[in-house]
């Protein structure tokens, strides 16, 4: 597949990665020589200097024969019109990263209407609702939503009063339908075997019925402790959202830390209820003073990882029930486990994401990436693939992945070995390495 | 001195302040035409106390707007805004003095001017035998405090908007509020659109009060003093001398109405988006409503004498009245007991709401001020939180906060100076506290001596000058007035 991608930001630059690590043929444009210069022997991509935003330079890169064209620069508008002149010269399909909501609304339609863009995508947006699912449901640090929504998959923590400790997987006995299809334990993701026993502390990936999710990820986890009070450190482009996110839902307690005083200004104007503190420090009296040690959550999503990591890992130091961080660079990645925050979030995976979807074909209808690696999928099987009405294990070697549930028409199935995958059948694999095109070659027709 | 391009004075812009004072005068002759017009057909002889004035006062405003043509323009500086609205109220008051003075229902100077001001400012403290005056000069009250409740600067932007007046430096000088609004694109459309809503009230007024049973006469003189909430009647007893439930409920829903900000009305009939003044509105109603209930419960504790119906029917007129800055009385509220009057008091210092015609503080700044003071409390306990002053669906910036702090503590300053002017004067505690409040609130109506049923006629001369002189101020919102005292404004230097 021929990818242009413009801008060669964080994200850009992951997002180049990722494509070319899929084998498709990708051109970056950036405008920064500097940038583009450094950046050029990284990549397994051609770097071309230049103004993406430009119709011009577009046509001569080849937009009209693209088959995606990716606008992640920092600006908007420029963003919006690199996906305007790519779709009136006739790329295939146009992502566009747009912040402000000015632009766009809630309509997904109009933006692809008017603005020639076939996905938008918000990355801190997006990291935000991650961030506030991850709070509202108790023991988990992570959710998604499968299936049209039917089946959620949720990253766990394993408690120290877990009934799941010290027996092995197969032992256990659950009062849900559930299929446990991972498990993280020392920055390593593996995937879920029979025979594996969890320990205190691992995280366990779950498959559940949206309707059970909250019951199961509380049964791993050993209790059903409600987050009240949140802290939210940074009111940045993540921490504002969040925080009107769970404003919204009306059942949390929520203090921000501002370190910029205009800044902090303009959160406290627009949130309602929330306390809105300017606050510079991230140390532990700082935190202590704001009453981190009790509080349900603390969420680091300022700008600077370095200082998202510090922060949370004071806060979990201090004791605050669930300490998450966003954290943009991948160099940063291994931190999180290493210094035991709960977990990362990054916005440059929401964008990985969005565009891993697009390439992968048309009946992928969701990608999920894990932080540390691995990934989620949510594919339509069609009739007359390599794997239609073969048994889930022989349909599990041929993409090389594990089934975690299948939705047939209205119910979820969490199969056993001798289930079919039948043509039409969603199916949701996990599996734990990253980039890997079986999937589709194993559900498309 | 006649100072460069065609300034006189310390630099002032006589291009601007010129066709405002002549405007305002123009609208003032037209005003007297009218009163005319009524002495003619009912033949009361009052006629030439209104054409005469009205001879003098139109030729000298279209000379005004002549000279105005020839002063070359210079550009615009705030203190002009300020300096033109407040010599347009002191020469409505001046001009609006000579039907009293001429008819000699006023003889005295002093009085005629009192009289005019307290007309113009819709304070509508009387020195008038109401009762045995003519009925053309009762028409002329009414008149000037129409006239002056919608505000005679923005009347006149309205009508002659090619006038070649400033409005952007004088439109806000006039209203009142914290923050400045526009609901249209241009001040002069703006100002009609106000104009329409304020007329259509009045018509809808009179109509209400003609059905209610009222005259002719007296329906078209207390929708004029109500929709103003002026407060001036064509009766000793005020609306109480109707003794008609039917009348009171008028007075008082367009009392209410008068406490309202116009703006309101505008955003209200074209449904647009959340109203800003919404919050203000709905705070100004609470008020209201919170307060009849504790005036009643109050004055049947006391064991008002006409039982519940009685009590609450005295509490809420009272309550609507004062709270609105009109000012008409049914009972006599100062033989209310002392928690009702204190309450009454209140309500006076908090007034309607911003761009209203009524007087007082406004609800708007009261509502600031309780959050701020609510903020402050919690600044003890949490330093660094950053506070946001807001109402429902609105944001103040600091500087308003900042503005809205030192408009209340320099309005009690200036409550409390009255009150030692009035002392030094000769009047009793209560009655000097309450007569320079209730001027400056623009309510008319103080306690003890200058009470409900007194008059301000016992009150020596030098005391009314003051009086009136708090009148402009809490019409034009004090600080228009007071920047006038200052010896910067005087300088030419000064923006």
């Amino acid at each position: 597949m021929k990818v242009i991608v413009v801008g060669l930001g964080e994200v850009g630059l992951h997002v180049a990665r990722t494509l070319s690590a899929e084998r498709h043929s990708v051109t970056v444009l950036e405008k920064d020589p500097v940038r583009a210069e450094s950046l050029q022997s990284e990549l397994d991509a051609l770097v071309v200097l230049g103004n993406g935003a430009s119709p011009r330079f577009l046509k001569e890169q080849g937009a009209a024969e693209a088959d995606l064209v990716v606008a992640v620069t920092a600006s908007d508008e420029s963003n919006v019109i690199t996906a305007l002149a790519a779709h009136q010269l006739g790329a295939g399909k146009t992502v566009a990263r747009v912040r402000d909501p000015d632009y766009f609304g809630e309509d997904e339609g109009f933006s692809r209407d008017t603005l020639g863009i076939d996905f938008v995508i918000h990355p801190e947006r997006a990291t935000a609702e991650d961030l506030a699912e991850a709070i509202m449901l108790p023991g988990a640090v992570h959710v998604e939503y499968f299936g049209n929504g039917r089946v959620a998959v949720a990253e766990c923590v394993v408690g120290t009063r877990s009934p799941l400790i010290g027996k092995a997987l197969h032992e256990r006995r659950a009062a849900l339908p559930h299929q446990i299809v991972g498990l993280i334990r020392d920055t390593r993701i593996v995937a879920a075997e029979p025979g594996l026993r969890p320990r205190a502390g691992d995280h366990v990936i779950v498959a559940a019925d949206r309707e059970d999710i909250g019951s199961v990820v509380a049964h791993i986890a050993g209790h059903t402790r409600q987050v009240r009070d949140v802290v939210i450190f940074g009111g940045g482009r993540i921490g504002l959202p969040l925080a009107r996110r769970l404003e919204a839902e009306g059942r949390f307690s929520i203090t921000v830390m501002e370190s910029q005083l205009e800044r902090a200004r303009e959160v406290a104007e627009v949130l309602r209820r929330a306390t809105v503190l300017h606050e510079e420090g991230i140390g532990k009296d700082a935190l202590l003073a704001h009453g981190v040690d009790q509080a349900g959550a603390f969420v680091a999503a300022a700008g600077d990882d370095r200082a998202n990591l510090l922060a949370a890992l004071n806060a979990k130091q201090l004791g605050a029930g669930l300490s998450l961080a966003v954290v943009s660079r991948e160099e940063y990645t291994p931190l999180v486990d290493a210094l035991h925050i709960d977990a990362g979030f990054s916005p440059r995976l929401v964008t990985a994401e969005a565009i891993l979807r697009v390439v992968r074909g048309d009946n992928v209808e969701a990608i999920h990436l894990l932080l540390g690696g691995g990934e989620l999928t949510d594919v339509t099987v069609d009739a007359g693939c390599r794997a239609d009405g073969k048994s889930v294990r022989s349909a599990e070697s041929i993409a090389t992945t594990r089934v975690a549930a299948i939705v047939r028409r209205d119910r979820v199935l969490f199969p056993t070995d001798g289930e079919t995958v039948q043509a039409g059948d969603r199916v949701i694999t996990f599996n734990a390495r990253r980039g890997t095109n079986a999937i589709a070659a194993a559900f498309d027709a | 001195m006649i100072g460069r391009g065609g300034r006189v004075g310390p630099g002032f812009n006589w291009g601007l302040i010129l066709p405002v004072v002549s405007g305002v005068l123009g609208s003032l002759a037209l005003g007297m035409v009218v009163c005319a017009l009524h002495a003619i057909a009912h033949d009361d002889g009052t006629r030439d106390s209104f054409l005469l004035p009205a001879a003098v006062l139109l030729p000298l405003s279209a000379l005004g707007f002549l000279v105005a043509r020839r002063t070359r323009t210079v550009p615009l500086r705030a203190r002009d805004g300020f300096l033109a609205v407040t010599l347009a109220w002191l020469a409505a008051a001046a001009a609006g003095s000579a039907p009293f003075l001429l008819e000699g229902t006023l003889p005295r100077l002093v009085d005629g001017l009192f009289e005019s001001m307290a007309g113009f400012t819709t304070t509508g403290s009387t020195l008038v035998d109401v009762d045995a005056a003519p009925e053309s000069i009762l028409l002329w009250r009414s008149l000037s405090q129409w006239l002056g409740g919608v505000g005679i600067v923005v009347l006149v932007v309205a009508i002659a908007p090619a006038a070649g007046l400033a409005t952007q430096r004088i439109f806000h000088v006039e209203t009142s509020g914290v923050t400045a609004e526009r609901l249209t694109p241009r001040i002069a459309d703006t100002a009609k659109i106000i104009c329409s809503i304020y007329g259509g009230l009045t018509l809808v007024g009179f109509l209400a009060f003609w059905t209610a049973g009222m005259g002719p006469f007296d329906a078209i003189n207390h929708i004029l003093a109500t929709i103003s909430s002026g407060g001036f009647s064509t009766r000793g007893a005020s609306i109480g001398a109707f003794d008609s439930v039917a009348v009171e409920l008028v007075a008082m829903v367009f009392m209410v109405a008068s406490g309202i900000n116009f703006a309101f009305y505008w955003r209200a009939l074209r449904g647009g988006p959340l109203w800003p003044q919404a919050a203000e509105v709905r705070a100004f109603l609470l008020i209201l409503l919170g307060s009849t209930a504790t005036v009643t419960a109050s004055l049947l504790l006391a064991d008002h004498p006409g039982g519940f119906g009685g009590g609450l029917r005295s509490a809420a007129f009272a309550v609507v009245s004062v709270g609105s800055g009109t000012g008409y009385l049914t009972d006599d509220f100062d033989q209310f007991n002392d928690y009702a009057r204190a309450h009454l008091l209140l309500l006076m210092f908090i007034g309607g709401c911003a761009g209203s015609t009524s007087g007082g503080i406004k609800v708007v700044r009261a509502m600031l001020l309780s959050k701020t003071v609510g903020q402050e409390l919690t600044r003890q306990l949490r330093p660094r939180a950053v506070q946001v002053l807001r109402t429902r669906g609105k944001v103040f910036s600091e500087e308003v906060r900042r503005a809205v702090l030192g408009f209340t503590v320099i309005y009690f300053l200036v409550a409390v100076a009255g009150t030692f002017a009035m002392l030094v004067a000769g009047l009793d505690l209560l009655s000097a506290a309450t007569s320079a409040s209730a001027c400056l609130a623009l309510l008319g109506t103080g306690l003890g001596e200058v009470g409900a049923t007194e008059n301000f006629q016992a009150i020596p001369e030098g005391a009314k000058v003051v009086l009136m002189f708090l009148m402009l101020a809490g019409r034009l919102e004090v600080l228009t007035v007071l920047v006038l005292l200052t010896p910067a404004f005087w300088r030419r230097n000064v923006a």
